[in-house]
Formats: structure tokens, C-alpha cells, sequence
């Protein structure tokens, strides 16, 4: 049962092994990309929005998770707080880590995801029982998110590039709704008694793409990354996970009717 | 490596200066009239969204005002008024339109559920609050609440922004601008949450009951902040 009540909600595939997609996935993506575009060409930009994707998809599925108990304000508020912790760590990661700039990221951000579900459950008493898992894990990917379309767009997480590219530029504000969007519109748009988790997911992983298309289209303005190759492999998650999502929303209904047109004026007669 | 125990040393004042900002706008959000959902409908006194939209709203409108004025001076004082009246009109336009929707559109007077008088007007609230809602519109001590709340919240995110604009480091100035604004967003937004989570979705503004929960939200603030500025700072400052 998840209706935004209270209570954990069920769940197909355990958590655990997403976590394990979220951080694995969003790593390789995200170092993938930065050596790939060095090594075969600036093309393969692309894998770091697919890491982004992992990282979206964990994210939704924590929040999911979450929001189930009933956070008594908006699922929306969650995911804004995923992309504000998140950009903290990821700017902060960047800046002073170098190569290993990521992997700081996510450290800092699972820091400070921790000490705000702590302060959550402790100082406002929200008696949320996984509250500390779940910012953890929220604060962790909205991190990946964050990095991982900021590589997609400037093919590099080399801080002085990111920061010329992507955060004096504005696209930050890009990433930082496309991103949230990702994370907190699954659940939010999906929650109700009949909300199934890999349905939800689905839902994840179409906003993922609609961001990488988005990723690809800042691309096409960076010498860096090429966006043409981002955007049609964007495209084509997007058909894939609407249908996927339309197949199992029609799963999941009672029953779909076609309830034809509005009658006209003469009908009405 | 950068060097973490001088730089913090060095630029303590703006990691003070940045907690207190914090603060100050987690405070702020107990004054906003947030209504959330039910408000929407006009079945709760307040305006119709949620805190994290309002908040942030009239948060970056103090950024970009702060930020304006920043460009032409140097001078804390100036910079945090210019935020605080950024903010303050964008709450009280929010909150002028949002009644004017209700009154000549949903056609309720703004009235509210939790005290029977106005503690301002001291005109009566229940007699106009409709069967099974919660109140409805923005009276007037939901509005000034909202204003009050837009100045606090104003003044926080400038002096953030007023902060890490301020630390030393050897970045060009649109740079520096750019990862400036970004801090003071993340910091705003995690210090617009907490106290959502606080009040539970919805307040109606200093009179609620609900207000004075306000010390557990300024509490968590104060630590998540403190260690937001400790990581914004260095940042910045090793760059």
C-alpha cells in the first residue's frame, strides 16, 4: 500500500539492487564519458546522461519509498531538496577533487543527506523510520544526476570547463528542474492505492530521457560534447519508456475505453 | 590539495554570516501563508502552492535583486535591504493577485480558521469561514505575515549570497557570480524544506498555532547550514 498514507511501500525489485543500479551505474557513466570523449571523440558524451538516467531512476525509487510514509507537505518538496543538496555536493566535489571529483561528490552528499534525515527524524520528529536511508540516498542521486548531465552537456567534469560551461551560463538551472523533475515527478504523478513500482520507474526513466534531450540540445553549443547523437539516443529512450509506461498503465487499469468525442450542439438536441 | 584549516580560518565571519543566513530563512518560511493543495481549491486559508515554490520564489527574486545591487556596490547594508525589498514585493504581488483570484473568481471572502479575530483588524473570521473548509483567501494578518516573511527571507538569502560573494579566492567575476548564485540556491532550498517538513505543508502565518514550532526548524537549520557554509566556503575559497 502507497497511497502518500503511511507504510512501506511494496516493491518488486528491492531496493538494495537499486541502489547498487544508481551508484554503479552512475559512476561508470559519468567516468565513462570523461574518458571515452578523451579517447574515441567527443560523441560519446552521451554515456554521461545515461548515467545521469541511473541516477534519476534511484532517485524516483527513493523518493517513492519515502513519500509512501506521508511527508505531510508536497512529494515535490523532497526532489527540490535532492537537486539542492546534490548541487552543493557536486559543485563542491568538482571543485576540490580533480579526477576523483565525482566520488567526492557523492561522498559529501551522502554526508549531508545523512545529517538532514538525522535532523529530520531527531529535531522535527517526522518518525519517518527510513528517513536517514532515504536523504542519504536522494542527496546521492541528485548528485549523480547533477554531474552526469553536466558532462553530457560539456563532455568533461574538469571543474574550471563545468563551471565556465555550465554554471556561469545558467544551464545549471537547466539541469537543476530537468533533473528534480526526474526524481520528484515519478512518484508524484504516479502515488495513489493502485501505484506499482516499476510502473512509477518507468515514468523515471522518460523524464531521464526528456533531460538528456534537453542535455543534448545544450551540446550542440560546446566544442566539447557533440549534442546530435545525445539527442536521438534521447529520442528513442523517450518512445521506449512512454511506452513501456503506457503498456503498464493499461496493465494496471481496470479497463481503458475510448470515450469518443465531445458530442456537437446538434447531438446535444 | 587546498588548504582547508586556512581557509576556513580566514573567511569564518562568512560561514557565520552564511549559518545566520540560513536561519533566517528557515524562520522566514513560518511566516509565509503557505495554503499548499487545499489553498488551491480555496479550502485553506493561505496562498495555493507549496512552501518550497514560494520560498524559492521569492528567494531567487532577492537574488536577483541583491545581485543587482551588488553590481554597482560593495556596501552589506545596501545589498541585504535590496534582497529583502526583492523578496517582500514578490511575496506581496504573489499575495494581492492570489486574492483578487479568490475573491472576484472563486468569489470567498479571505477569512481565517485558526483565530476567531484578526489579531490586526480584529475583524471576526468565523462567521465568514465556509462549512468543511479551513479558512479560505488571505486576511490581512496572513498578509503581513507573508511580507514579514518575504523580508526575512530576503535578507537570509542576500547575506548568503552577500557572504560567498565575499570569500577570497582567484575566480573571474561571472564565474564567481555564477558558483555564488548556485551556493546560495542549494542552501536556499534545503533551508525552505526543512521547515515545510516543520509545519507539516501548511501555516496560515505568525498567528497559527503552528508557529511556535518555529525553534526545532531554526535548530536543524542552524546545523545543515553550518555545514553547507563549511562546504560553500571551501569551495570557493580553494578555487
Amino acid at each position: 500500500m502507497s497511497a502518500g498514507g503511511s507504510g512501506a511501500a511494496a516493491e518488486a525489485i528491492p531496493q538494495n539492487n537499486i541502489i547498487a543500479f544508481g551508484v554503479l551505474g552512475g559512476l561508470i557513466g559519468i567516468y565513462g564519458a570523461y574518458f571515452l570523449v578523451g579517447m574515441v571523440g567527443q560523441y560519446m558524451s552521451f554515456i554521461g546522461a545515461l548515467g545521469a538516467i541511473c541516477g534519476m531512476v534511484w532517485g524516483a525509487a527513493a523518493v517513492r519509498r519515502v513519500a509512501s510514509y506521508g511527508l505531510g507537505t508536497g512529494v515535490p518538496s523532497i526532489g527540490m531538496l535532492a537537486l539542492g543538496m546534490g548541487v552543493i555536493a557536486a559543485t563542491f566535489g568538482l571543485a576540490v577533487g580533480g579526477i576523483a571529483g565525482p566520488v567526492i561528490a557523492l561522498v559529501t552528499a551522502a554526508i549531508i543527506g545523512l545529517m538532514i534525515g538525522v535532523l529530520a527524524n531527531k529535531v522535527l520528529s517526522m518518525g519517518i523510520p527510513i528517513m536517514e536511508v532515504s536523504m542519504t540516498e536522494i542527496a546521492t542521486a541528485g548528485t549523480i544526476t547533477i554531474i552526469g548531465l553536466a558532462i553530457a552537456m560539456t563532455g568533461t567534469f574538469d571543474f574550471p570547463v563545468v563551471l565556465s560551461q555550465v554554471i556561469s551560463t545558467g544551464y545549471i538551472a537547466v539541469i537543476f528542474i530537468a533533473g528534480g523533475l526526474a526524481i520528484l515527478h515519478p512518484f508524484n504523478a504516479c502515488l495513489g492505492p493502485d501505484e506499482t513500482q516499476d510502473r512509477t520507474l518507468m515514468v523515471g526513466v522518460e523524464k531521464g530521457a526528456i533531460a538528456m534531450i534537453v542535455s543534448g540540445i545544450v551540446a550542440t553549443t560546446n566544442p566539447n560534447a557533440s549534442g546530435a547523437l545525445t539527442i536521438l539516443i534521447g529520442i528513442a529512450l523517450w518512445y521506449v519508456a512512454f511506452s513501456g509506461f503506457y503498456d503498464r498503465t493499461k496493465r494496471d487499469a481496470y479497463d481503458v475505453v475510448g470515450a469518443g468525442m465531445l458530442p456537437s450542439k446538434e447531438e446535444l438536441e | 590539495m587546498i588548504d582547508i584549516a586556512g581557509i576556513l580560518m580566514q573567511n569564518i565571519l562568512y560561514v557565520i554570516l552564511i549559518t545566520l543566513g540560513g536561519v533566517l530563512i528557515s524562520w522566514s518560511v513560518h511566516f509565509v501563508p503557505v495554503g499548499g493543495a487545499p489553498a488551491a481549491m480555496a479550502q485553506a486559508t493561505g496562498i495555493g502552492t507549496g512552501t518550497v515554490q514560494l520560498a524559492a520564489g521569492a528567494g531567487l527574486t532577492g537574488l536577483v535583486t541583491a545581485g543587482a545591487m551588488m553590481e554597482i556596490t560593495s556596501s552589506a547594508a545596501l545589498v541585504i535591504a535590496a534582497g529583502a525589498v526583492g523578496a517582500m514585493i514578490m511575496m506581496a504581488v504573489t499575495m494581492i493577485v492570489g486574492t483578487w483570484v479568490y475573491v472576484y473568481g472563486v468569489g470567498c471572502p479571505p477569512a481565517s480558521a485558526k483565530v476567531k479575530y484578526d489579531p490586526i483588524t480584529k475583524d471576526r473570521q468565523d462567521l465568514y469561514v465556509s462549512q468543511g473548509t479551513e479558512g479560505h483567501g488571505l486576511p490581512t494578518v496572513s498578509f503581513v505575515s507573508g511580507v514579514i516573511g518575504g523580508a526575512l527571507g530576503g535578507i537570509g538569502g542576500s547575506l548568503v549570497y552577500y557572504a560567498l560573494m565575499s570569500v577570497e579566492n582567484g575566480l573571474p567575476l561571472a564565474d564567481l557570480v555564477g558558483i555564488a548564485s548556485v551556493f546560495a540556491v542549494g542552501i536556499f532550498f534545503v533551508n525552505a524544506v526543512i521547515p515545510s517538513y516543520n509545519i507539516g505543508g501548511t501555516i496560515e502565518g505568525f498567528h497559527d498555532p503552528k508557529f511556535k514550532r518555529f525553534p526545532k526548524a531554526v535548530l536543524a537549520s542552524l546545523i545543515a547550514t553550518f555545514f553547507c557554509a563549511l562546504i560553500g566556503v571551501l569551495a570557493i575559497g580553494g578555487l
